[in-house]
């Protein structure tokens, strides 16, 4: 395109040649037009070259002139025609640079903006962001650094892949807020960079990101060659607009990320009540079998008492199932009690006193290993004889419902081990453990099993019994005596729950 | 990326200043034997035309020698090449006036010249590197063009033509330029001093600070006619030669896209005759 105007200056110095115009001719005010043309179309360096152009055209015509007439009033009128073009030329040529850096830097920071909205990691929009400046600075190369700290700054640079230094002109910008200005890179003294320098000037500039938060990053810039004043201006402006624009990125991510976590907890909260209203419904059912069941054989074995006249031996048997469903009643009533003890955040009443702690584990041991042939119980008598200041009762409940959940959970029988010792990595506790081999619980189940109306689902145990409080009870119980419960489980290895008692009475 | 990459301290101090010891050396030197040309061409000691090709030789020598000197900030070692070439420019310009066709030695000097930077990474700073075609095309346009101007301005303003006494004379003109009067003038103006302005400043400072002594040499040069016209028309078009070498050194990188505009331009030059 720009043989057009350059085709023109070159007709018009032809016209004015063969048809002998004078210096004072009035076509050389036609070689303007060539020159604002270009001048429009390629800015500074253009317009000045086209005008100087048209100026060295013109000269041949002028300069004989003032050879002959030296200076007259037609003469110093040809010799200002001179200049003129290229005076026209570079002004021209200057206002539409700046017209146009102007809308370049406005496109630029439109970009920017639309980058940093884009959704995605804020790494990805400023590497865009950085592509965007190099563009518009025409820079070799554009980093910027985003974060208060150098270490643990994003860094996002085109083209790709520089090392940071902690000491580095960047770091120093982002330490203090400081720019840094290098008229060449090679050879400033500041740098300890290869002194070698190329065939142009490596110009760097480091510029401060700042926000009402203060500076929260650093644009780096590296130019080859030539670094106008127009180009650095322009680059201050967009670290401006750049800060800022980060800075509200960086907002709306954490918004965004807020938002989410909100909306996260709202989901597990809802989830959660969810499963407690199931769990409570379940609840209620899984309650009314349970307390149907002691209360049918009572009311069934209480008829049968009162219509029959039985033999004693019958009428015994009968009252022993009579008692040992009523003892069912009484334990479910008991949990239940207890249950709306800690729902109501009230302490659970204990009565402590000396419990011989041998006694009553082989107490249950027996009673359990009664009761289930199927399962193997072992059980070692302490050494040295534990005795704990406890609440017998609280204390036996705790047992029962670890032995009789390892009794549920090992459907096909196998070992159940019980032991007691000073708890080897807690001083001054007693550790009660209780180890089976059987379903085991999954991992992910396990920070929720000393919940309240949990039951770990699993096929083989499916037809068990319970209202998914025992375990909410023996936490509930041994934190009353000043202790807890754990719990070790893999998945089809079985489960060991310790029980960590006070040696001495602490609570009580 | 430097900025980032390079460990910055805001507070080292600048570099020392070069030893102006090897500036005095050179520079005197150079001015010894041009003094020394120059009165035994006036006191006519030395055969016709001796004297005075010994000081043109080691006037281009000497300014090799100080953009030598320029753009290695006198770093040890400089002595050896900057004798050489100094002394290769003298011997070239002897050889001129006492061998028919000596000037042809001229022609030697550009490759002597790199046969010397070959080993100087540093020197590729002053612009000894490669260049596009099209940057080479512009430099030959531009110095033709300006060269043209000069002839179609002097005829018409002063009825000088375009003429040559022979072809050979013609030739041995264009050796002076491609070896010492074109080939110093970028050497030292375009690269050393521009370059060294250039990588302290912007362009255009560089570029009035280069062309201003280069224009200072051309104007002290007892070869250019005394004539005010004369001069003036030197200084203009010197003056553009100038910028438009510093602006293709800058564009291209290179120095060779200024030295052939340079050449395109004496070339043009050499034609003229009153």
């Amino acid at each position: 395109m720009i043989a057009l105007p350059l085709g023109l200056v070159a007709v018009l110095s032809a016209v004015m040649a063969l048809t002998g115009q004078g210096a004072d001719s009035v076509l050389r005010h036609l070689y303007l037009v060539p020159t604002v043309w270009v001048a429009l179309g390629w800015g500074t360096v253009g317009g000045g070259l086209v005008g100087a152009l048209a100026g060295l055209l013109h000269a041949p015509v002028v300069l004989p002139a003032v050879e002959r007439q030296g200076i007259t009033s037609q003469t110093l009128d040809g010799l200002l025609s001179l200049g003129l073009p290229v005076l026209t030329g570079l002004l021209v040529g200057y206002l539409a640079d700046g017209a146009r850096a102007r809308a370049a830097r406005l496109s630029a920071v439109l970009a920017i903006q639309r980058r940093l909205a884009e959704p995605g990691p804020l790494e990805a929009a400023l590497t865009g962001v950085a592509q965007e400046l190099r563009l518009t600075l025409g820079a070799r190369r554009v980093a910027l650094l985003v974060g208060g700290d150098v270490q643990t700054a994003l860094l996002a640079s085109v083209p790709v892949g520089t090392l940071v230094d902690p000491d580095s002109a960047g770091a120093f910008t982002l330490a203090t807020g400081q720019p840094v200005t290098s008229p060449d890179l090679r050879g400033d003294p500041r740098l300890a960079s290869d002194p070698t320098p190329e065939a142009a000037p490596l110009r760097g500039l480091t510029l401060p990101l700042a926000s009402g938060a203060g500076v929260i990053g650093v644009m780096a810039v590296e130019w080859a060659g030539e670094l106008s004043r127009a180009t650095r201006t322009a680059a201050e402006e967009l670290a401006v607009h750049v800060g800022l624009a980060v800075e509200n990125a960086r907002l709306t991510l954490r918004q965004q990320r807020f938002a989410e976590e909100l909306a996260e907890k709202i989901e597990a909260a809802t989830g959660r009540l969810r499963e407690l209203d199931q769990a409570k419904t379940e609840f209620l059912s899984v309650v009314s079998h349970e307390l149907r069941t002691p209360l049918t054989a009572l009311q069934g074995f209480s008829e049968l008492l009162l219509r029959s006249a039985l033999p004693p031996e019958k009428a015994h048997r009968c009252l022993v199932y009579l008692h040992t469903e009523a003892c069912t009643l009484g334990r479910i009533v008991g949990e239940l009690l207890d249950l709306s003890r800690i729902e109501a955040g009230r302490a659970l009443e204990l009565h402590p006193e000396a419990v011989d702690l041998d006694a009553l584990l082989e107490r249950n041991v027996e009673l359990f290993a009664t009761e289930h042939r199927q399962h193997r119980f072992e059980w070692t008598r302490t050494a040295s004889g534990l005795a704990l200041h406890a609440d017998p009762d609280a204390l036996d409940r705790m047992m029962k419902n670890l032995l009789s959940n390892a009794v549920k959970y090992s459907p096909r029988g196998g070992r159940v081990l019980v032991s007691a010792s000073p708890a080897p990595d807690r001083p001054g506790m007693v550790e009660v453990a209780v180890e089976d081999d059987g379903v085991g619980i999954p991992a992910e189940q396990l920070p929720r099993i000393f919940d309240k109306y949990v039951r770990v689902p699993h096929p083989d145990t499916a037809s068990a019994r319970g209202l998914g409080l025992g375990l909410c009870l023996v936490k509930a119980l041994a934190e009353a005596h000043g202790g807890r419960v754990e719990v070790d489980s893999l998945p089809g290895k079985g489960s060991r729950f310790r029980l960590l008692l006070p040696e001495v009475d602490r609570h009580f | 990326m430097v900025l980032l990459s390079a460990p910055f301290d805001s507070a080292a101090a600048a570099p020392p200043r070069p030893p102006r010891r090897p500036f005095a050396q050179t520079g005197g030197a150079a001015a010894l034997v041009v003094a020394l040309g120059a009165a035994s061409e006036m006191l006519g000691a030395a055969p016709a035309g001796l004297g005075r090709a010994l000081a043109t030789g080691a006037a281009h020598g000497g300014l090799i020698g100080l953009g030598w000197l320029l753009a290695t900030s006198g770093a040890p070692g400089w002595s050896g090449p900057v004798i050489r070439l100094g002394v290769a420019m003298t011997l070239a310009s002897v050889a001129a006036r006492l061998v028919p066709w000596g000037a042809l030695a001229f022609a030697l000097m550009p490759l002597l010249l790199l046969l010397e930077v070959r080993r100087r990474p540093a020197l590729r700073a002053l612009g000894l590197v490669g260049c596009r075609p099209r940057h080479s095309l512009a430099g030959l346009a531009a110095g033709g063009f300006l060269g043209a101007h000069l002839l179609i301005t002097a005829s018409l303003t002063f009825g000088h033509r375009a003429h040559t006494s022979s072809l050979a004379a013609y030739a041995l003109a264009l050796a002076y330029d491609v070896g010492a009067n074109v080939l110093s003038a970028e050497w030292l103006f375009r690269g050393a001093v521009f370059s060294w302005c250039w990588r302290r400043s912007s362009f255009w400072p560089a570029a009035l600070v280069s062309t201003a002594l280069a224009l200072l040499r051309y104007l002290a040069d007892p070869a250019l006619p005394p004539a005010a016209e004369a001069r003036a028309g030197a200084v203009f078009y010197l003056g553009l030669v100038g910028l438009v070498g510093c602006a293709l050194r800058a564009w291209s990188g290179s120095l060779l896209p200024g030295y052939l505009g340079g050449l395109a331009f004496f070339a043009a030059y050499r034609t003229l005759a009153p």
